[in-house]
This record gives C-alpha cells, sequence and structure tokens, in this order.
C-alpha cells in the first residue's frame, strides 16, 4: 500500500480537513489566551511603575533620594529605583547607565538583564522639576516565564494535532483502503472468469458493504444472463448439427455417385434452407432483444391487428383444415409497436394451426381484462407439456415437437422477444384439451 | 442488356451476384468501396445499382444521398445485413427503392432487380392491367378474365395487382410478403403458398390457360405463355 493512496483516500481527506479545522481552533484560543495574559500582567505592572513614579514625584528632592535608598534596602533586588542628573550622569540608585530608549515621561520600555540588574524589568521615566531623570523599574522575569510557556504550549500542541490529524487519517485511511484491495481482488477473480465469487462485506453495513451489495446484485444478474446466453448457444449448436450433418451426408454421397440426381440436390437444398430459416430466426432474436425498448411504439387499436392477423392466417387455416375464429368484440387501445405485435399474433397463429392438425379449432381473441387487454391464442391441439412451457419461452428453445415439423421452431422465442421488448406478460396455460397463449397487454415496470 | 453497378466490398459476395447477375442475362461492373462505387455511378449509365449499406471510404446511405442530390434516379437495391425495420426505413429513406437482407438467395437478388428495372421502365400510372385474357381495373377495383367476373378480397386483389404489374418476372414468397402486406418478417414458406394458390384458383378456372406458375422452391410468376 503506497502512502500516495492513503493520501486519495477520502477518509483521509476528510481527516486532514478535520485535523486543520481543529488546529486552528486550537491555536486561536491559545494566542487569545496568551495575548489576554500577557497584556494584563504588563498594563498591571505598567500600573504599578506609574502609581510609585507619582507618587515619589510628589515628595521634595532630599526626601526623594532618601527614600530611594530606603527603597533599595528593602526591595533592590526586584525593583529598579535610580535618579540620574540632568545631564545624564547618576545621582543614586541601582541602574549605573539611563536606557537610550527610555524617554522621560514616554510609555515605559522593557529592558534586557545586564551587568546592573540581573533580570529583564521594565522600566518608566519621569522627569523631575528640577531636570533631574526619576527611573523606577520592576522586575519582569516572572512575567516573561509564563509567556514563554504560553508560547511554548501553543507550538507544542499545535505541532501534536497536526501530527496525530495526519497519522489519525492514515490509520483510518487504512481500513477502507484494505478492504478495497479485497474488493479488488475479488473482481479481479471475476473479471478472470469467476462469475461465481461475489464482493466481501464486513457486516458494517457502511457505504462499501451497500456498493458489494449493489455489484452482488449485478453478478447475479450478470450470471444468470450467461448462462442462459451458454444455453442458448448449446442449443443453437445442438439444433443445427442435425440438418447439417445431414447436408453433409449427403453432399458426400453425391460427390460419390457417378450420375447427379438433381432431386438430391433439392433435398440438400431444402435441409440448407432449413439452416438459414432458423439462422435467420436467432438474428430476429437478437434484434427484438437488443433494440431500443420504444423505438416504433405508439398508440395502438390491438382489434385491427388481431383482424389483420386473422385475414392473414384464413387461407392456411382452411387449407389446413383448421377452423380460424377471430373475435374482438371491445376496441382496446394500448401503447406498442403495432409491427411487432403483429409478428407475434402471426407467429402464435402459425404454430396454433400447425399443431392442431385437420379437424382442429383455433380461436383469436381479444379479452377486456380488468389488469389491461389480453390476446388470447386458443387451440385444441395437443398443448404443451407442463414441463416444458416455461423452457419454450426461452431464448432459442425449440421444443421436442418442434423438430418434426418444418419452420425454423423459434416462434415462440421471437414472441416471448417481442413480449418481453413491450414489459408485456406471456403465459401458457393448459386449455383442457390444448394450448391456451396468453399475451397481457400491460406493461409491468 | 441492362447494365447492372455492383457496390459491394466483400469478394466473395461480389463474385456471387455478379455469376448470378451473368447467368441471367444482365452485364455487371463490380466497385469495391464507396467512393469508386460513386464514381463509377456518375460517370457511366447503368440500369439499376445494387449497394452494400456498409462499404470502406463512403457508407451505403450517404453514397445514395450524394447520387440522389447529384440528379440520378437509377434505380438502387441495397443489400445489408442490418435487418431491423428501421434500418430498412432509414435505407429507402435516404433513397434505396428496395432492400435486401443479407444472406440472401443470388435468385432473389435477381428478381428484386428485376422487378425494379421494370417498376422504372414503367410509369406506374396505369388504370388498366391486362396480362393474356385477364384484366384489372384499378379505379373500378374490378378483376375480369375472359367474360368471367372474379370477385376479389381486398388482399388478393394487391396481390393480383402486385403479380400483374410485374408479369414475366419471378416473385419469391418473401418478396410478395413485403411487397403486399408491407410486413418485413419471415413468413414461413407455407402462408404466401396458401394465398397465392387461393388466387390461383380464382382466375385460374378449370380449361383455361394457367397464368400462375410456380418456380419450384423460389416463388412465382404470373405469366403469358
Amino acid at each position: 500500500m503506497r502512502l500516495s493512496e492513503v493520501w486519495r483516500t477520502s477518509t483521509f481527506r476528510l481527516s486532514l480537513l478535520y485535523g486543520l479545522l481543529f488546529t486552528v481552533g486550537a491555536v486561536a484560543l491559545l494566542a487569545l489566551v496568551y495575548v489576554r495574559s500577557a497584556v494584563y500582567l504588563t498594563q498591571r505592572v505598567d500600573r504599578i511603575l506609574d502609581a510609585q513614579a507619582s507618587a515619589e514625584m510628589t515628595l521634595p528632592p532630599s526626601a526623594l533620594r532618601q527614600t530611594i535608598n530606603d527603597a533599595l534596602l528593602v526591595n533592590g533586588r526586584a525593583s529598579v529605583f535610580a535618579l540620574f542628573a540632568a545631564d545624564g550622569s547618576k545621582i543614586t540608585g541601582n541602574l549605573r547607565v539611563l536606557p537610550a530608549a527610555l524617554q522621560p515621561g514616554g510609555r515605559p520600555i522593557e529592558a534586557a538583564a545586564s551587568a546592573d540588574f540581573p533580570a529583564a524589568t521594565r522600566l518608566l521615566a519621569r522627569r523631575l522639576p528640577s531636570g533631574e531623570v526619576l527611573v523606577v523599574g520592576r522586575d519582569i522575569s516572572q512575567l516573561r516565564e509564563i509567556r514563554r510557556i504560553i508560547a511554548s504550549a501553543l507550538i507544542w500542541s499545535g505541532v501534536l494535532i497536526v501530527v496525530a490529524g495526519l497519522a489519525c487519517g492514515v490509520a483510518l485511511s487504512l481500513g477502507p483502503l484494505r478492504r478495497l484491495r479485497l474488493l479488488q481482488a475479488a473482481s479481479h477473480d471475476i473479471a478472470a472468469g469467476d462469475l461465481r465469487r461475489r464482493m466481501p462485506f464486513s457486516g458494517q453495513g457502511d457505504e462499501l458493504d451497500m456498493f458489494a451489495g449493489t455489484v452482488n446484485y449485478m453478478l447475479g444478474e450478470v450470471e444468470r444472463l450467461m448462462a442462459e446466453v451458454k444455453t442458448s448457444s448449446d442449443t443453437i449448436a445442438h439444433d443445427l448439427r442435425t440438418p447439417l450433418t445431414r447436408a453433409r451426408a449427403q453432399l458426400h454421397r453425391l460427390a460419390q455417385s457417378p450420375k447427379v440426381d438433381p432431386a438430391d440436390i433439392g433435398r440438400v437444398t431444402a435441409e440448407l434452407d432449413e439452416v438459414l430459416e432458423r439462422f435467420i430466426a436467432i438474428l430476429r432474436i437478437s434484434e427484438l432483444e437488443t433494440r431500443a425498448r420504444s423505438a416504433g411504439f405508439t398508440a395502438t387499436e390491438l382489434g385491427r391487428i388481431l383482424e389483420q392477423a386473422g385475414e392473414l392466417y384464413q387461407p392456411l387455416a382452411e387449407e389446413a383444415g383448421v377452423q380460424l375464429s377471430v373475435s374482438a368484440p371491445h376496441p382496446a387501445i394500448v401503447e406498442a409497436d403495432p409491427k411487432l405485435l403483429f409478428e407475434a399474433v402471426s407467429n402464435l397463429l402459425d404454430n396454433a394451426i400447425k399443431f392442431t392438425g385437420e379437424g382442429g379449432r383455433v380461436r383469436l381473441e381479444l379479452e377486456a381484462g380488468g389488469a389491461g387487454p389480453r390476446i388470447i391464442v386458443q387451440d385444441n391441439g395437443p398443448g404443451v407439456p407442463p414441463g416444458e412451457r416455461t423452457a419454450v419461452l426461452q431464448r432459442f428453445y425449440r421444443s421436442e415437437r418442434d423438430r418434426l415439423t418444418p419452420g425454423s421452431g423459434l416462434g415462440l422465442s421471437i414472441v416471448a422477444a417481442i413480449v418481453r421488448l413491450h414489459r408485456f406478460r406471456l403465459e401458457l396455460q393448459e386449455s383442457e384439451p390444448g394450448l391456451r397463449v396468453v399475451i397481457e397487454c400491460r406493461p409491468s415496470y | 442488356m441492362p447494365r447492372i453497378l455492383v457496390i459491394e466490398d466483400d469478394p466473395q459476395t461480389a463474385e456471387e451476384i455478379t455469376a448470378c447477375l451473368a447467368a441471367s442475362g444482365f452485364e455487371s461492373l463490380r466497385r469495391f468501396d464507396g467512393p469508386a462505387g460513386l464514381e463509377a455511378a456518375m460517370t457511366e449509365q447503368f440500369d439499376a445499382i445494387t449497394l452494400d449499406r456498409m462499404l470502406p471510404g463512403l457508407d451505403g446511405l450517404a453514397l445514395i444521398k450524394a447520387l440522389r442530390d447529384a440528379g440520378s434516379d437509377a434505380p438502387v437495391l441495397m443489400v445489408s445485413a442490418l435487418s431491423d425495420v428501421d434500418d430498412r426505413v432509414d435505407g429507402l429513406r435516404a433513397g434505396g427503392d428496395d432492400y435486401l437482407i443479407k444472406p440472401f438467395a443470388p435468385k432473389e437478388l435477381v428478381a428484386r432487380l428485376e422487378v425494379l428495372l421494370r417498376r422504372h421502365r414503367t410509369s406506374g400510372a396505369e388504370v388498366r392491367l391486362r396480362v393474356a385474357d385477364l384484366e384489372l381495373d384499378l379505379v373500378k377495383h374490378e378483376a375480369v378474365r375472359g367474360e368471367r367476373r372474379i370477385e376479389l378480397l381486398p388482399m388478393e386483389f394487391q396481390l393480383l395487382e402486385f403479380m400483374m404489374r410485374n408479369a414475366g418476372q419471378l416473385l419469391t414468397r418473401r418478396m410478395i410478403f413485403e411487397k403486399v402486406w408491407e410486413y418485413y418478417f419471415d413468413p414461413g414458406t407455407n402462408l404466401i403458398n396458401v394465398h397465392v394458390g387461393k388466387l390461383r384458383r380464382k382466375i385460374d378456372g378449370p380449361g383455361l390457360l394457367p397464368l400462375i406458375r410456380t418456380e419450384r422452391g423460389q416463388g412465382y410468376m404470373l405469366y403469358a405463355p
């Protein structure tokens, strides 16, 4: 796991952002404490100095010298008292030279520790009426110490927060990254063909789990479709092998025989025509499945479609000795592709007529159900055994009975594809005897 | 001898088409890509063109547009592996006259070309069609064979009209289904046979010269012997 990966994780960025905000807050707080306390303490010292200076200035010159000397005796280690002549030479006190920066009557200044006075001081100077300069001062090393402590606390805590924030960010990002790695490993396996594999769950129900759940659902669908495609291609291969093998055998025989009979060529051609017909049907199904759903959708009157389909198939039914009746008593309008619905109904009629046989009956009906109109094609032929009913609706499935009759045998698959395209429902029912195919013309979403 | 321009990039398909055209008495010229095909179509006179939809250089739709824009009205038969209704509509809208889906039987291609050539030659504004003693009045919607009036259902009338307009031409089942019923799916062989059979019983009564001929395994032809 590289550091650059950690930096890019959203967890890391979030914790960094939080760390930054926290640092700014803490620094602001400490800075406030620092400024307020330093200013307060300094001002307090300044007030004391001011009061002292004012008190001493009221004394007569001789008393002033005495007072200074007394004060030096009592408090000479913590305070500065000094008196300078107008020319700057020292008269008395524990400060040897008047600091250049110290303006009599000006604001107090700070002076570093020197040979005169071993500690840092804050000094205030006042000019006496006699022209002499009075200097008072106080040891402020304590004040400075406090300031230093606060400042270092500020710096160290800032550094600590930043470092801890970064460390937390890295640590927090490692977990999700590790799980991401697991998800990646799983997807690599899946991409390599292991469609049984699923994304791992941590059980925390967090966003990664939610994502894994979605992907797993998708994988389930993919697996199902892949299995369906595999079954489809197996079915197609199996289905085409028989006529192709027969055609090949016949060609082989033709190649061996000295004289070619046109009837033999006709048989081979018929065999290959059957293969071609099946291919056309297969292509048609794929085409229907990949088609943009609502391409040719328009308000469609179902009754008219049924009547036209009935008209188209009437002669075929007559020839097959099947009685075909169409009944569409009520108009029913649905959003659909009329050409495709016609194709579906045609395929159903073709099937019904083909399998019912001489003397049979086929009824094409439009029923106005409460849940939407239903197209029903009912015959009294042999029907489809219950075990095969779902299978015949699958892609490219050919029922056993189809193998003996001409045609692609994929009519129902085409119907199923068209019905799926409309999101209608297709159902095969037993109708004692015979088969009843129902298309529920109500889109389900 | 009608001259056909075959624009087709797959050499084997092109070979098949030209061989079949030659066998049916057509002269043909082959071009293997869009630009060369367009150039040939613009510079020489052809009676019809077969055009692959997907061509290197310039696709079939663009080619046909360019051709129509240049004022050519040579009939064009589009040949395509794209079989969806929308693709067909695109092809016809671009200016194609007919649309044939790959893979196809060579005979089917020739049959469609012949229909195109004939339609191109005739105006299509006739009010009366006549083949031998069979007459179809397009205004009064009446069919008469000799002296006998024939009762026809609407679809039968349209079927007969289509067959008479293309008399002497081989009409495949698929062509009949597409042109008469205007549906483009595979109806199975039997359905059209039955419809033609029914029509035949009505117009070719006993003792009359049979006008509708079955071309085994291929289709039908309305024919005045």
